[in-house]
């Protein structure tokens, strides 16, 4: 371990620790039966901690096996982070079947745009750094794929419980901050970013437990139990009047356009 | 820095700041007006009171108090008329608003939701506001002709008179579901978890 200085391991200790405390609520709360893989999530981010100490206190005989195992297990942890965030979006929007519906397709649209934008910016720098392009683009799907839903649950006006919000929140901020630090870091240490891994661990480790001080808040009590029952209109409601409304507001917008003309002629 | 590196920031940035913005409860920073509000405030909406304002916007009293060669008085009635004009223009807007929100909560209830019919209306409201602006702006240094004025509250109107039926055939279906519910939950208890 003699290869990180003193602040990075102490800060890894704080975030196993704090790691510890969520699992904690999660099983003191009753919350690991509502969150299945929130808990996973978790759970994994501490074996991760545990299996990093092993990779790095252990004598390689190749320099590069300790960096290839350590970014594997990353993709592990990030593959459950994923089924987590999902996982949360789930609970949320399970009332309104066709706005989930939506949010499944503005999830793919979304995803699928930011992965092929990180391929294009990624291309000139993937032969250098491969894993920390990958780590970036990810973060930058996620959190793309995120807000998109986060907007179309305001847009729709659905009510989410505060306790998912954090949670949700949480993940947004802690990849949100790592899409910056990669970048900065990036920018200002050029091609040699590689020996500053430092600091990026510092940074990069301060937004988790920013981001686990903030879960630790949403489950200090027990979940909110979803059992929201809608009144739900029926699909042929929704055929009938949609097309109607909008032809409505399609004619109101054509008469403010005649009368903003009209207004601008006779001036 | 490179572009690409510039942009990337600048997209963090903006997520971390749409962050903050969804995730504020919304009912905090709603504006009055905002608010789908009572079915019964529903029926009172700002298009009914167009024929009075129609009256009191008559050209007639316009070109009486200008034969009578008071350019003063005219011109005084021109800017009230003016700020009539553009407050009720403010309260139609109100009320496209609420009437807008109405169709996305018909949307969110539905069990299927047409991607199509939900990017049309999103256009028509983005297109609504930006032309809303674009009025105010004029009407601030003109006066915009009455007769296009009422044709869009009758459009509001119909829209309005559209909407409260479907809300009303939504209560009838909230109070049968609750009625259900409530039903199930006396015998064996439906478990929705």
């Amino acid at each position: 371990m003699g290869i990180f200085p003193l602040p990075v391991l102490w800060l890894w200790a704080c975030s196993v620790l704090a790691q510890l405390l969520v699992l904690t609520l999660l099983f003191l709360k009753g919350n690991s039966r509502k969150l299945p893989y929130f808990t996973a999530y978790v759970t994994l981010n501490i074996c991760q901690a545990g299996f990093l100490v092993f990779v790095y206190t252990h004598v390689w005989s190749d320099p590069d096996t300790p960096k290839t195992l350590a970014w594997t297990s990353e993709c592990v942890t990030l593959i459950v982070q994923a089924l987590a965030t999902t996982e949360i979006l789930e609970i949320t929007l399970r009332p309104y079947q066709g706005i989930w519906g939506l949010g499944w397709r503005a999830l793919t649209v979304t995803s699928g745009i930011a992965v092929l934008l990180v391929a294009l910016a990624a291309r000139s720098y993937w032969a250098l750094a491969r894993w920390f392009e990958l780590d970036r683009g990810y973060h930058l799907t996620f959190a793309s794929a995120l807000i998109a839903c986060l907007l179309l649950v305001r847009y729709y006006s659905i009510p989410v419980p505060s306790a998912y919000k954090l949670l949700l929140g949480g993940f947004c901020f802690y990849s949100c901050t790592e899409i910056m630090v990669n970048t900065l870091l990036q920018a200002y240490f050029q091609n040699d970013f590689f020996r500053h891994a430092a600091v990026w661990q510092l940074s990069t480790m301060s937004s988790f437990v920013v981001a686990l001080v903030v879960w630790a808040a949403a489950l200090r009590k027990p979940l909110p139990v979803e059992d929201r029952r809608l009144a739900s209109t029926s699909d042929a409601d929704y055929q009938r009047l949609s097309p109607e409304i909008n032809e409505d507001l399609r004619r109101l917008n054509e008469k403010l356009l005649r009368l903003w003309k009209l207004e601008a002629r006779e001036q | 820095m490179n572009s690409t590196l510039l942009l990337l920031i600048g997209f963090a940035v903006l997520m971390l700041l749409l962050l903050v913005w969804v995730l504020r409860d919304p009912r905090k920073h709603a504006k009055p007006d905002g608010d789908l509000g009572s079915t019964d405030e529903l029926c009172q909406r700002h298009v009914s009171y167009f024929p009075q304002l129609r009256q009191a916007l008559a050209a007639e009293d316009f070109v009486f108090l200008s034969s009578r060669g008071s350019p003063q008085l005219a011109r005084r009635m021109r800017t009230e008329r003016r700020k009539i004009a553009l407050a009720y223009l403010s309260c139609l807007r109100g009320d496209f608003l609420k009437l807008w929100r109405l169709a996305r909560v018909i949307a969110s209830m539905s069990p299927q939701v047409g991607v199509a019919q939900e990017l049309a209306r999103l256009r028509l409201g983005m297109a609504f506001s930006l032309r809303y602006e674009m009025i105010r702006i004029e009407f601030l240094f003109g006066f915009a002709p009455l007769p296009e004025l009422g044709s869009l509250s009758d459009v509001v109107s119909r829209l309005s008179i559209r909407l409260e039926t479907a809300m009303n055939n939504l209560g009838e279906r909230a109070a049968l579901a609750a009625k259900l519910a409530s039903s199930l939950d006396d015998g064996h208890g439906l478990d929705t978890r």
